[in-house]
């Protein structure tokens, strides 16, 4: 039987596959991959920024290398790998054969590979410097290696919005019996809503980028001010898109959280179909939001009201999630286990993130903040200590799944302690910083803020170890570590009703499913923790 | 090791009870996305002709590309027709409409590049300045939407002169249909913004 | 995969119906355009003629009057949402 461990399992994640799960692996290892190099130049920033004065790179480098860190881990690492796990999940969660169009879902991981290659091939050719955010006219200018970025990004788009095609697809209309929508796992929910968004919110920045291309490459007048080009024209196409992106970022992290909390709380979620629907809210919301990225560009100060409101008005869904998720694990018997750990500190971390975003929501504060670390320390916030301490959740928590193996428990902990630390030293000084008014984006800053920075790279560092941990964990139990049950969390959703990992097809039998996916504890007279559920179905009572 | 498989009929029941076909919703959706796509063009333009005003304006035959209007709207009345005979079992006739709306594309695409060459003669050229960048930009996309759409359509009449479509297997075609309809539905709003609206 | 069975008989003659509507639309948005209307009001027509002319088009040729609703919202909702950004890309 081949399995994924096998030597001849192990080709098949090199070449065209349309399977999903393969593909999921694919885009989960690749996009890994880029989170080591933004990772890398994560490290290479918090050298320079150690000390005041641009001692270890010049302003022009330093440029390059914040551009690529962000570039990389907004683009190849967070946005690929929620794709990824989509796309592993969503066919075994909802009780599919495969997605809805499997060659199409080979087609947009493939793309992937050589828009990385075109990103990383952008530092030979004189780098991207405009940061991720590519404002022009500085954008239009510059080195040969932002043409290079432009097209790496295009191409990137393209895999985002047929992924998004397919995923939609794929839940509406490959459900198994009796997996209703409102039967659908929360995680489910949250792709759903990140579809939405990847779908309508994606082409427009592809336009965006083509206009910037056009400038670079032939000579068109969209954004040269001499001849009538607005600036203010490309941050309009490239927030619209790159908001929602944000949501595209934390959605499914949140989805992952509410798929952990209850089963490691062992209570059902609480506030089931009110996390769904606040899912779809911020989606929607997402797409209001865009211009508070703006309030400083001069743009027409009678539209930054209501961006402020609807800014403001995300945090309602949010804090529902966040209020349900707590009470899920109220009167819960809680396992502390590595996926738990990294769900409740995804919590915490993302709260301090969302608390400064609405700060940031408040246009005479962001007037003061805009543009320094105060931002740089709110978005580490919700992206590090939020997006990627879920997908570290979610790796542990479907790592026997995918892998047929059990990690190392122990080591997990550990990795779950520096990294949390690591973050927290990282980034609170941030905020600090960014009130007392060191700007983001600089290589040199004034002298005062040395200690704060300090602080910084030391967390920075803690960080960049942090991941060793998790490496040697991941890798030596894909190897050898020992082989893992069908479920060996208990857990009620339907990837768990199947082998680990599961078989090509998926389950020998589509299941009907006939409960809600989390009735944990709920066995009348029987103890807090739910006996494992028995085969065929979403629900085993 | 057992091949993957693609996804048999069955696996769509869900989309079948609701009456939704997962091929047909892709293709909306694959719309959804190309509306925002030009939107994003036609937030561009707006954006410039408001904001600086677009003199080259006055260079543009209203008339001229108001027939050529007439001509894309025809080829969708020779799509959807098409269909029609496909589904009223006369493959034939399905194929006589495709290739009236492949004559009829080239005839627009002609019209366009016709428009093209005598906005150059004048010097309005993609490079000329931000109107020539816009124009060109929007309704060039909108040109190669078409001749993709082209492209497509000879590609479904030679699947049709094969057998490849019956009364029962009319997705295909219907799928190129929505398609089409939508090139022209991105048309009717593009000569409305750029040529009538001032 | 079983489809609706149509009624080609009657949908060809309503196909052309349509067709000719379109083109008298077409006509009098040319007409209008050229008009001295108070130019807010022409902005409103021509608007208003070409949202009737991709309306027929959807409605019927796309076939979104007679099919699930599911279709006409994943064109709809994000049509109206790139009103609202065309609008806003004006005033921005």
């Amino acid at each position: 039987m081949m399995t994924a461990t096998s030597a001849a399992g192990w080709r098949r994640y090199f070449g065209w596959n349309t399977d999903h799960k393969v593909i999921g692996v694919q885009y989960i290892v690749t996009s890994f991959v880029f989170f080591l190099l933004g990772g890398a130049l994560a490290m290479v920033v918090r050298t320079e920024l150690a000390a005041p004065g641009a001692d270890v790179l010049d302003g022009a480098t330093y440029n390059q290398t914040m551009t690529n860190h962000g570039t990389l881990m907004i683009f190849l690492w967070i946005l690929p790998v929620v794709a990824g796990f989509g796309n592993y999940l969503i066919p075994l969660m909802i009780g599919a054969r495969d997605m809805a169009f499997p060659r199409l879902n080979a087609l947009s991981y493939w793309l992937i590979p050589p828009a990385g290659l075109l990103m990383l091939s952008s530092f030979f050719a004189g780098g991207a410097e405009a940061g991720w955010t590519a404002y022009v006219p500085l954008s239009i200018g510059g080195p040969p290696g932002q043409t290079l970025w432009a097209l790496s990004v295009l191409l990137l788009g393209f895999s985002s919005i047929l992924g998004a095609i397919n995923f939609l697809t794929t839940v509406i209309t490959m459900r198994a019996p009796g997996m209703s929508f409102w039967r659908l796992p929360l995680f489910v929910w949250g792709m759903l809503a990140t579809a939405i968004l990847s779908l309508t919110a994606t082409p427009v920045l592809t336009a965006g980028l083509i206009l910037v291309a056009l400038d670079r490459m032939v000579g068109t007048h969209f954004f040269t001010v001499s001849s009538g080009g607005d600036p203010i024209l490309w941050q309009n196409l490239f927030w619209f898109y790159s908001h929602p992106a944000v949501y595209i970022m934390i959605l499914p992290a949140m989805g992952i959280v509410s798929e952990i909390f209850p089963v490691f709380a062992r209570k059902p979620i609480f506030g089931y179909r009110m996390i769904a629907m606040s899912s779809m809210a911020i989606a929607v919301l997402g797409m209001t939001v865009w211009a508070h990225h703006m309030f400083t560009s001069g743009m027409d100060p009678r539209l930054r009201i209501p961006f402020m409101v609807s800014s403001m008005v995300i945090a309602v869904p949010t804090g529902i999630k966040i209020f349900s998720w707590l009470a899920t694990t109220w009167y819960g018997k809680i396992r502390l286990t590595t996926p738990m750990l990294f769900a409740l500190g995804f919590i915490s971390m993302f709260l301090i993130g969302g608390l400064t975003g609405i700060f940031l929501a408040t246009i005479p504060v962001d007037l003061h903040v805009h543009d320094t670390y105060f931002v740089v320390g709110h978005l580490h916030f919700v992206l590090f200590g939020g997006s990627v301490s879920a997908v570290y959740a979610g790796l542990y928590y479907w790592f026997p799944k995918i892998t047929g193996r059990q990690y190392d428990e122990r080591i997990g902990r550990a990795h779950f302690a520096i990294n949390f630390i690591g973050t927290n030293l990282a980034y609170l000084p941030m905020f600090l910083a960014g009130l007392l008014g060191m700007p983001r984006r600089v290589a040199d800053y004034d002298p005062s803020f040395t200690s704060l920075n300090l602080w910084a790279t030391i967390g920075g560092f803690l960080l960049g170890i942090s991941v060793l941990p998790f490496l040697y964990n991941a890798l030596l139990s894909w190897a050898r570590g020992p082989k893992a049950e069908a479920n060996p969390w208990s857990s009620l959703t339907l990837e768990w009703q199947t082998s680990s990992p599961p078989p090509p097809q998926n389950f020998a039998v589509i299941p009907t499913v006939t409960h809600h996916p989390y009735a944990y504890g709920d066995t009348p007279g029987a103890e807090a923790v739910a006996a494992p559920a028995t085969a065929g179905a979403g629900g085993s009572r | 090791m057992s091949p993957h498989a693609m996804p048999h009929a069955e696996d769509f029941r869900a989309g079948q009870a609701l009456g939704v076909d997962h091929r047909k919703l892709g293709m909306w959706l694959f719309i959804a996305s190309e509306v925002m796509f030009f939107g994003g063009l036609i937030a561009a333009y707006l954006h410039y002709k408001y904001s600086l005003g677009f003199p080259e304006i006055e260079l543009l035959n209203v008339v001229q590309v108001g027939v050529n209007t007439l001509i894309l709207l025809s080829s969708s009345l020779t799509v959807v027709s098409a269909l029609a005979a496909l589904q009223a079992g006369r493959p034939g006739r399905m194929a006589l409409f495709l290739v009236l709306t492949i004559v009829l594309g080239v005839a627009f695409l002609s019209g366009q590049a016709y428009e093209f060459a005598s906005l150059y003669r004048e010097g309005v050229t993609l490079t000329s300045g931000v109107f020539g960048s816009s124009f060109f930009t929007l309704t060039g996309f909108h040109g190669l939407h078409v001749a993709i759409g082209v492209v497509w359509a000879i590609v479904v009449l030679l699947g049709g002169l094969r057998g490849a479509y019956t009364a029962e297997r009319s997705m295909g075609v219907e799928i190129f249909g929505l398609y089409w309809h939508f090139v022209d539905i991105v048309w009717i709003m593009l000569f409305t913004l750029i040529y009538l609206i001032p | 995969m079983s489809e609706t069975v149509s009624h080609p008989a009657r949908r060809q003659p309503r196909y052309g119906v349509i067709f000719l509507v379109l083109a008298a639309l077409t006509a009098i948005e040319i007409a209008v355009g050229g008009s001295r209307l108070d130019r807010r009001l022409l902005v409103l027509a021509l608007l208003a003629l070409a949202f009737a002319k991709a309306g027929l088009v959807a409605a019927y040729y796309m076939h979104l009057r007679g099919d699930h609703r599911l279709y006409t919202a994943v064109f709809v909702l994000p049509a109206l949402l790139l009103l609202v950004f065309a609008l806003l890309s004006i005033a921005i």
